[in-house]
């Protein structure tokens, strides 16, 4: 017996769901072998009438799913379409005749959401099968008190809302998931295996597939083709501005939640609604205010050249002599100084009221003890209060970090129109110096219509964002660190 | 010619008004019928006139007669031009009195319809505005419905010349022209300047002045003055996507060290954005600059009754003086191939368009008209900005160039603005812009 749940244990969780499979189909009765085709029969045979008509239902407008919708996009699948559309235009009637013609994105599209259906049914049909033998089995078992009953339909709905809860309060946001994100993602996988861009949009023109021909160009760098240099380029203000504005905004947030929660501080509930109202009015609104005020006329420099600061910086070699504004979001070395600033304001209220939250929640005895043994304030911060914050805030670090990766707002808001690359090299692929992958991809899509490349991009954002997300995760939550702090 | 016109409308009208009695029911025969009686009596009324007309005037009538359903469409203008068209569409309606039509109108800028219009093309507006420059990608994109014929007027005829050719791709017509005010001229305020001839007595006037002159040189659409100007060539390649370019050519360093040699002068400077011109214009460090009709109020405002505008003065290159070129700028009208009604739409667009909604459109919004006749108009000459627009005309480039011209350009002209800072042989520097202007468009 030991020795069975040891083999159970070690075997591939993989191989047993289709060896349930097989069991089901091999030892299954007439009525269970029937359901291989007519998927009701093993329940209308062993007392689910109401679930085997249902589950007919189903496989019926699956069947009726794949001839209409599967088969026909399918079948274009491997082209993405063959015929492009014509219009023609009768000047005596003003009437319009169009071909049938093919739309390679809604065939894409269509093709994947087919596919998607498809490999969810079959996972159905294997779970139909193998809930079929489970109810032979248990129909078959001999009649005695330990003979569990067979569930009605109404007892199975029932339980929906009792013991399998879980699963109707599930269904939902996992629909929501699979609709708003996977098909997504899939289709913009996809896409970076096509030619769709300016020259192939449907629904007029036709797209197709080449290959990883797109990836390929990323990443050469030949002369007309500075996409791979660009890139790169891009890649490293990318991380750069992640960690720059991740740290930036914890250690400022902290030290402004610090000094509101700080004794000698008066006022503290006021101060803390300033700043909140501060997150109340709308990023988008506060940057475009922003970057007009930091603009090369904007306010600021006409006042930092009436104080006589514009000379100043000039004289210090700050600003280039040729200039008589400070280019604050129109150099790159200023954008870039800016665009951390800035952010660091936006930002500082969200993090100052997480780390309120932590900071109220930090046992006072330890500090307490500390201070007692004669630890300083600043010795308590390092070594108590420090790796508590960092220990309670990692996990949120991880995802401001991923979310600073793809902070489109900043970035785009700020330097749109205001900031022109004097790199020909950047110029020569539609990017910029201050450009994060993301809003270069924006600007690709939405400016250029270079999708495929876009999705390249698009994918290895994805990578990018998923590996520092797996490592730092399991290093900083892996082990029971718990235990330390409590 | 109006009045059968006008005899047809109302044979159609009569027998829609019928069938509409009918309560719908078998309409097609009914409809074909009075179409035919149409026909009929087009021809016999009127064998020897023009024939062209009489077909128009007939497939106008055959369109009212086989319209049964309501006509739905959606019109797009921009946020200025709304209850000036939302006017236009009632008067349509009025005129066409017997089909019923369910027009929505949606507030777009002409500057990035592509943007919207191309995101999905078959759920864009049927009608819509759009600035010229964005027609080689609509028509790529497939948005734009060939002009195949016209209606109600002659578009080609009775358009300037310049805004036809902007409509135009590949020799076909696509486009209805609206306005032809989107170039770019010189303001310049009186009291500072008293010859604007040339660039280099204007910069002697504005120093002295101790005021600037301003441009926008890092952007591919101002910049392109210089190298015009100079007789350098950026153009739109046959395939509609790309932009043959020959900056580099021999003498192109002479057009990039003369932007550099204005740079230089501390007095000619650039602007970043439409914004920095109208600041710098309402603080008065700037007292002339390069720009267009969208700011002609606020300059207005600012300067009073020193407000001026002209053509663009010349510039000088290796000691010659050149004339500053322009890209002209026209708005149009286009119609969705995409749309269910394209028929209507067509004559949407052409009436939108026609010599009467474009004088009234310069009326209402001050907008310059495409249109001959109302360009012509004492009212439309009279206004100095669109003036300095006819004055520039010719000298200025009514076509497009590819996607890949704007960055690399501006790139350009930035570096050469700021006075070439990291010293870039100069043929190096232009190498590099062509090779991105021309690169091919992926």
């Amino acid at each position: 017996m030991d020795n069975q749940v040891e083999k159970k244990k070690k075997t591939n969780p993989f191989l047993t769901y289709f060896k349930d499979l097989g069991t089901a189909i091999a030892k299954g009765d007439v009525s269970v072998k029937l359901s291989m085709l007519f998927m009701g029969a093993g329940y209308t045979f062993h007392k689910q009438v109401i679930k085997g008509i249902l589950v007919t239902l189903i496989e019926i407008a699956f069947i009726i799913m794949c001839i209409f919708y599967a088969a026909p996009n399918l079948a274009k699948f491997g082209t993405l379409g063959t015929v492009q559309f014509e219009q023609v235009l009768d000047p005596l009637t003003l009437q319009t005749t169009v071909n049938d013609y093919d739309n390679s994105f809604t065939i894409l599209l269509n093709s994947i959401i087919a596919l998607f259906l498809i490999v969810c049914f079959i996972l159905f049909w294997i779970s139909n099968m193998k809930s079929v033998y489970r109810l032979q089995v248990l129909d078959n078992e001999p009649e005695s008190l330990t003979k569990k009953h067979i569930n009605t339909f109404r007892e199975d709905v029932r339980s929906l809302f009792s013991e399998k809860f879980h699963l109707t309060l599930l269904s939902l946001p996992a629909l929501g998931v699979i609709l708003m994100n996977i098909i997504p993602i899939f289709v913009l996988i996809a896409i970076a295996f096509t030619n769709y861009d300016q020259a192939h949009m449907p629904p007029n023109a036709l797209f197709t597939w080449v290959g990883v021909s797109n990836f390929k160009s990323l990443f050469a760098n030949s002369l007309t083709v500075t996409f791979g240099y660009a890139f790169r380029k891009i890649l490293g203000w990318t991380l750069l501005w992640a960690v720059l504005a991740t740290l930036t905004t914890f250690i400022f947030g902290i030290l402004l939640a610090m000094l509101i929660n700080s004794k000698t501080t008066k006022l503290p509930k006021m101060w803390r609604t300033l700043f909140i109202v501060a997150i109340a009015v709308p990023q988008f609104v506060t940057l475009l205010l922003v970057r007009y005020f930091f603009g090369d006329t904007g306010i600021v420099n006409s006042i930092c050249s009436n104080i006589g600061v514009t000379e100043f910086l000039k004289s210090v070699g700050l600003v280039s002599q040729h200039l008589n504004y400070i280019p604050f979001l129109s150099s790159e070395h200023w954008a870039k100084f800016m665009i951390v600033m800035i952010n660091i304001w936006v930002g500082v209220p969200y993090q100052m009221l997480i780390a309120t939250g932590v900071l109220m929640n930090i046992p006072s005895d330890q500090i307490e003890s500390a201070k007692i043994d004669g630890a300083t304030n600043f010795q308590a911060f390092i070594h108590i209060t420090m790796p508590y914050i960092l220990f309670i805030q990692g996990p949120s670090l991880i995802t401001d970090f991923v979310k600073n990766i793809n902070n489109f707002n900043v970035i785009y808001l700020l330097t749109n129109n205001a900031f022109i690359t004097p790199d020909q090299k950047l110029a020569n692929s539609n990017a910029k110096e201050v450009d994060l992958l993301v809003t270069w991809l924006f600007r690709l899509t939405n400016d250029y219509y270079n999708y495929k490349m876009a999705s390249v991009i698009g994918i290895i954002v994805f990578v990018i964002c998923a590996v520092f997300t797996i490592l730092s995760f399991t290093r900083m939550i892996s082990g029971d660190r718990e235990g330390d702090y409590q | 010619m109006k009045k059968k016109g006008l005899a047809l409308l109302m044979a159609a009208t009569l027998a829609f008004g019928a069938l509409v009695g009918c309560g719908g029911g078998d309409t097609s025969p009914a409809a074909e019928d009075s179409t035919q009686a149409a026909e009929d009596s087009a021809s016999s009324d009127d064998a020897s006139s023009d024939s062209a007309a009489a077909t128009n005037d007939d497939a106008v009538a055959n369109l009212v007669a086989a319209t049964t359903d309501t006509v739905t469409m959606t019109v797009w203008a921009s946020e200025e031009d709304q209850e000036f068209t939302q006017g236009l569409l009632d008067s349509f309606q009025s005129q066409y009195s017997d089909v019923t039509f369910d027009i929505t109108l949606g507030a777009k800028s002409e500057a990035d319809a592509k943007d919207d219009v191309l995101a999905d093309v078959e759920a864009a507006p049927d009608v819509y505005a759009f600035a010229h420059d964005q027609i080689n990608e609509l028509v790529n994109g497939g948005a734009l419905q060939e002009v195949v014929n016209t209606y109600t007027y002659d578009v080609k005829s009775e358009n300037l010349a310049g805004s036809v050719e902007a409509g135009t791709v590949n020799g076909k017509l696509y486009a209805y022209p609206m306005t032809a005010d989107n170039g770019f001229f010189l303001y310049y305020d009186k009291s500072v300047f008293t010859d604007v001839s040339s660039l280099d007595a204007m910069i002697e006037q504005a120093s002295a002045a101790n005021k600037k002159i301003a441009m926008m040189v890092s952007n591919g659409w101002y910049n392109y003055s210089f190298f015009r100007g100079a007789g350098f060539e950026a153009y739109l390649a046959d395939d509609g996507l790309n932009t043959v370019c020959n900056w580099n050519a021999a003498g192109g360093t002479d057009v990039a060290q003369a932007i550099i040699d204005l740079g230089k002068t501390g007095t000619f400077v650039d602007a970043k954005e439409d914004a920095d011109v109208v600041t710098g214009i309402t603080d008065g460090t700037i007292a002339a600059a390069v720009s267009g009709v969208w700011n002609a109020d606020a300059i207005k405002e600012a300067w009073g009754d020193n407000y001026a505008a002209s053509k663009l003065p010349t510039f000088t290159v290796a000691g010659e003086q050149k004339q500053m070129y322009s890209f002209s700028g026209f708005k149009m009208i286009g119609v969705n191939p995409h749309s269910k009604n394209v028929g209507w739409a067509m004559l949407l667009a052409e009436y939108l368009t026609n010599a009467d909604s474009q004088i009234a459109r310069f009326e209402a919004r001050g907008l310059g008209p495409a249109n001959i006749e109302a360009a012509e108009s004492d009212a439309v000459k009279s206004n100095p900005a669109i003036a300095a627009l006819a004055e520039q005309a010719e000298y200025s480039y009514s076509g497009t160039v590819g996607g890949n011209y704007w960055d690399p350009a501006a790139t350009l002209g930035l570096t050469l603005i700021s006075g070439n800072p990291d010293g870039t042989d100069l043929q190096e520097l232009l190498d590099n812009a062509v090779e991105g202007i021309t690169a091919p468009a992926e």
